[in-house]
């Protein structure tokens, strides 16, 4: 019983990673509404923008490095392209942090836009300089503001995770 | 303004080398390796090669494995969607059947009625030919013969296979059997030069002798009357006029090629042929 205690805590406190890797490895595609893909969203660059804000002990540098690797392959892009991306959001993100006295959810929303259109930026400086890769950048424009639109949604739901897993140990935080 | 630089500077020289807590890297360390490894992936360096092609074939199969619940839920929704499918097409095909039960019996009385009108006219199908033998046959050998158009089955007399015998490809008179053998028979073409059938044309009353002259696409039609045109897109009917072959089995049609002449091709594709139909459809005498 104390192991399965122990599994599951370490469970629950790796899940952000988990998820991070997970959906790393998988692409999940959603049915288009329309002639537009309302769910087409970076789900990792939210999860990677809320951990490093809020929660950085729960989702190391190092995790996001090799999932922008995976990424990478998966994507079939040069390799170390997604990473330097995602470890560009996290270098604004731990700026965000630091500049930040006290946090509020929109505040952070509103931050995350910079944090997007760096990340972004240097995204596709890579690809257009150092692979052949075509992009579609109309896709790209509508990907980053679905992900900056359900940034809420998502805030919400692992703050709410983190308050009911992690009740005693995080209460001083939220 | 020069403390709000400083203070910019020391908040990203914070971000970039502090490691936190439970950090194992620094963000600087961490971007620098990324840059490496895009520098060295650019340059295609020959330790990359294997390097990626293993990591490749890694991330692929935990892909593979990672995409399963989603292939499981495709999956049940399909045999769902299959299910509800087979249902729909289960009650049509009652439907269909009960329908088609009621059309049998229809069609049994009217063929009883038309058998006996026909005996009344003394004009009975059975009266003038049969076709009571059919036997399917492979092709054996179909060589490219500038002499002969013919191709080789593998039944013979042994088989029941007479001379004269009609062969079909696909429902269509491809050519008549020349040569029988023990265990096999050739077949001389509609496209040989020395095939010769006398036919009848769609809407008319037109007759004609057919041959070939060597290939599918291009038929000759001999004999028409002076001054007669052919007219695209009309199917050409063995008359049976010879007293040979049953009158009515199509046999070639007329076409427009691409410039604008009219010419006459096979309905049978004798090259594509790999089991033939060989019947006694002639005229029992």
């Amino acid at each position: 019983m104390y192991y399965f205690k122990i599994i599951k805590d370490k469970f629950l406190i790796s899940l952000p990673i988990i998820l991070l890797y997970f959906f790393s490895f998988y692409h999940f595609q959603i049915p288009e509404v329309g002639k537009i893909n309302f769910f087409s969203f970076n789900f990792q660059m939210i999860l990677i923008y809320f951990y490093v804000l809020k929660f950085p002990e729960n989702l190391g540098y190092g995790n996001i490095f090799v999932a922008g690797i995976i990424n990478d392959t998966v994507l079939g892009i040069s390799l170390g392209t997604t990473s330097l991306s995602y470890l560009s959001l996290s270098l604004v993100t731990s700026y965000v942090r630091n500049a930040t006295l006290r946090s509020r959810m929109t505040s952070e929303w509103f931050a995350f836009i910079p944090a997007l259109f760096f990340s972004n930026l240097v995204f596709l400086i890579i690809i257009n300089n150092f692979s052949n890769v075509s992009f579609y950048y109309l896709e790209l424009l509508q990907n980053t503001f679905f992900t900056f639109l359900f940034f809420p949604i998502f805030y919400y739901i692992f703050s709410q995770y983190q308050k009911i897993i992690f009740k005693k140990k995080d209460n001083a935080q939220f | 303004m020069a403390d709000h630089r400083d203070d910019f500077i020391i908040a990203i020289r914070y971000a970039l080398l502090k490691k936190g807590a439970k950090q194992k890297f620094s963000l600087f360390f961490l971007i620098v390796l990324s840059i490496s490894i895009i520098t060295l992936d650019k340059f295609e360096l020959s330790f990359m090669s294997p390097v990626r092609a293993v990591l490749n074939d890694f991330v692929y199969r935990v892909s593979v494995v990672a995409s399963q619940p989603e292939k499981i839920k495709k999956n049940v929704e399909k045999k769902i969607t299959n299910h509800y499918n087979v249902m729909k097409e289960n009650k049509f095909l009652i439907d269909e059947i009960e329908y088609l039960k009621r059309q049998k019996f229809n069609n049994a009385y009217l063929s009883s009625e038309n058998q006996l009108l026909k005996t009344a006219l003394e004009f009975s199908e059975n009266k003038n030919f049969e076709q009571n033998f059919s036997i399917v046959a492979k092709v054996i050998l179909d060589q490219e013969s500038p002499y002969l158009k013919s191709v080789l089955i593998n039944k013979g007399t042994n088989h029941g296979i007479e001379k004269g015998m009609t062969v079909f490809s696909k429902d269509y008179l491809m050519g008549t059997v020349i040569e029988t053998n023990y265990l096999s028979s050739r077949v001389l073409l509609l496209t040989d030069l020395n095939s010769r059938l006398p036919i009848v044309i769609e809407d008319s009353t037109i007759n004609g002798i057919l041959g070939g002259l060597g290939n599918k696409s291009n038929l000759n039609i001999a004999y028409l009357p002076d001054n007669y045109e052919l007219e695209a897109n009309k199917i050409i009917f063995t008359s049976g006029k010879d007293g040979f072959i049953v009158p009515g089995i199509p046999v070639a049609e007329t076409y427009l090629n691409k410039k604008n002449k009219i010419l006459i091709r096979l309905l049978a594709d004798p090259n594509q042929a790999l089991v033939v139909n060989v019947t006694n459809g002639q005229i029992n005498n």
